[in-house]
């Protein structure tokens, strides 16, 4: 018998405005269990808007995001949200702010110290976990934040432009951490981006959003294989017909 | 500006140091001369002899204690009053940073008593409290506990906002994010209020031994002027100073290791 499997994320007619404002408009799509998906669409077309309705932070105008076929609830999905601004806290080390979420989640003791060692030496900060967050460069900051993400083992983890403000360089070597660490724990990952080489990089699959007001204009299945090469024929052939289907410009 | 590159024989700690003694013993040199040279004399007993007078008052009672003894039971009643403005200010201020009832509750309110001066309120707490340590108590309290809720309310009211986005993702109730994020971020914030307000107390606490005592710093100077004694008034003022100074510096240094993670900023 073949059990249907029920999308990890189901988004169904979503619309959001702004007073009078159209934003979103009636988008509807699903985010399988496992899936890296990335959202690529212009500045101010709506994703930080779209990842904001999903966290309960706006109310949708119209229509329902559903995870695991529930509405979503904070206290009790376990969501990890990094955006691009490094919300580390001043007051706390790196290895207290990587082990904030699960104080927040009542992680008992021992199990948190165990993920903590455990994620400080995946994103190589084991030797800066004394350090406060004024003593770092941004790209270990954004380690720490993406380190106490995955601590908490989120089932979704929402990435809005994590990586905007990064040189490339640092960006590239982020990307990959970010690949093996999803590789590796099998969580959901909608990650967001206006930079179509990184969806191209990322993305198992691409959702092209269209200028506001915003709907789908097109997903694209990537199947190249890992670890990707920007300068490969086929990498550049995508990017290429991504690049096509936006013409933003 | 003390430069360290062209003084490399001292750290620039060193020479703040040596700068300081310098300016000091300038200060006691023309407050020597002017007072022994100059008309001056008349109000102000030379530099020497207050000193003397200040040295010898460990050893020999003012009235029935020693120094000791009067800077003592003054710090106490600075002190005691200093604990309660602590917690009534953290808790007012961050009450009134964080929800927008407690502050159109009690904002008004405190915005009135605010620019009251802690004198004013010596009659009427003459009147409520008597001659009793109570009425000190709180006279040094409302010299203080001022500074330390507008401070408190400023860090409440500056808390991050991403910060606060970033637990409740996580999964924080209003109670974690009120302990976990708005607390701690206010913490430098309220070190600051906490630093003026042990300056602002201990200020206080010579109006509030005003208020009829036989012990205490305050009371050395009172009494120093009651019975035109000028060395024992000065002698009063030198070690209201001198405990002042400590007491600034003792904040800074606690500052300086609670809050390591705003300090570190700066150097
Ligand atoms: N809270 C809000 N109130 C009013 N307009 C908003 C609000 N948030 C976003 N917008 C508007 O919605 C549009 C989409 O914004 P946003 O989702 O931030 O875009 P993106 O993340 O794709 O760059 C923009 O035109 C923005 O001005
Ligand atoms: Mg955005």
């Amino acid at each position: 018998m073949v059990e249907k499997k029920q999308p990890k994320v189901q988004v169904r007619n979503l619309t959001k405005k702004f007073g009078d404002l159209l934003v979103l408009n009636d988008i509807s799509f699903d985010v399988q269990a496992g899936e890296f998906l990335c959202i690529v669409g212009p500045t101010g077309c709506g994703k930080t808007t779209f990842l904001n309705s999903l966290t309960k932070l706006y109310e949708p105008t119209a229509g329902e995001i559903l995870l695991d076929g529930e509405p979503v609830d904070l206290k009790k999905h376990n969501i990890a949200y990094i955006f691009q601004e490094y919300s580390t806290m001043p007051w706390l080390t790196v290895e207290e702010n990587v082990r904030f979420g699960l104080d927040i989640k009542g992680v008992e003791k021992q199990k948190a110290n165990k993920l903590v060692d455990e994620y400080l030496d995946i994103v190589g900060l084991t030797k800066y976990r004394k350090y406060y967050p004024d003593q770092l460069s941004a790209s270990m900051l954004q380690r720490v934040v993406i380190a106490r993400a995955f601590a908490t083992q989120p089932e979704l983890l929402l990435m809005d432009e994590p990586y905007g403000q990064l040189d490339i360089q640092l960006r590239y070597h982020l990307e990959d951490e970010l690949i093996s660490l999803w590789q590796r724990t099998g969580t959901t990952v909608i990650f967001i981006t206006h930079n179509i080489e990184e969806a191209v990089y990322l993305g198992q699959r691409i959702l092209v959003l269209t200028n506001k007001p915003t709907s789908i204009k097109q997903a694209i299945d990537n199947d190249l294989p890992r670890p990707r090469k920007i300068a490969s024929p086929d990498f550049v052939k995508l990017r290429n017909e991504v690049t096509d289907l936006i013409k933003w410009w | 500006m003390i430069d360290s590159t062209t003084n490399s024989r001292f750290t620039n700690k060193q020479l703040i140091i040596i700068y300081t003694i310098i300016s000091l013993v300038c200060l006691l040199i023309v407050w020597e001369l002017v007072a022994r040279f100059t008309s001056a004399s008349m109000f102000l007993p030379p530099a020497s002899e207050v000193l003397t007078a200040f040295f010898r008052s460990f050893a020999e009672p003012i009235g029935q204690h020693t120094m000791l003894f009067h800077v003592g039971i003054s710090l106490y009643r600075v002190a005691v009053a200093f604990l309660f403005a602590t917690v009534i200010g953290i808790a007012l201020g961050v009450g009134m940073g964080y929800s927008r009832l407690f502050e159109a509750i009690f904002k008004p309110l405190f915005e009135f008593i605010r620019p009251i001066p802690p004198l004013a309120w010596i009659p009427l707490s003459i009147l409520w409290f008597g001659l009793s340590d109570t009425g000190k108590f709180f006279i040094i309290f409302l010299g203080c506990f001022c500074f330390i809720t507008v401070n408190t309310y400023d860090g409440a009211k500056n808390v991050d906002p991403e910060l606060m986005g970033a637990a409740r993702m996580l999964g924080a109730n209003e109670r974690q994010v009120f302990f976990k994020i708005v607390l701690p971020s206010s913490v430098p914030y309220i070190f600051a209020g906490l630093q003026i307000a042990v300056t602002a107390g201990w200020s206080a606490v010579v109006g509030a031994e005003m208020i009829q005592s036989n012990e205490g710093v305050g009371w050395v100077i009172i009494r120093g002027m009651s019975t035109g004694n000028t060395v024992q008034i000065m002698v009063g003022i030198v070690a209201i100073g001198i405990v002042g100074f400590i007491l600034a510096n003792l904040t800074s240094a606690l500052e300086r290791r609670l809050c390591a993670w705003n300090a570190q900023k700066g150097i």
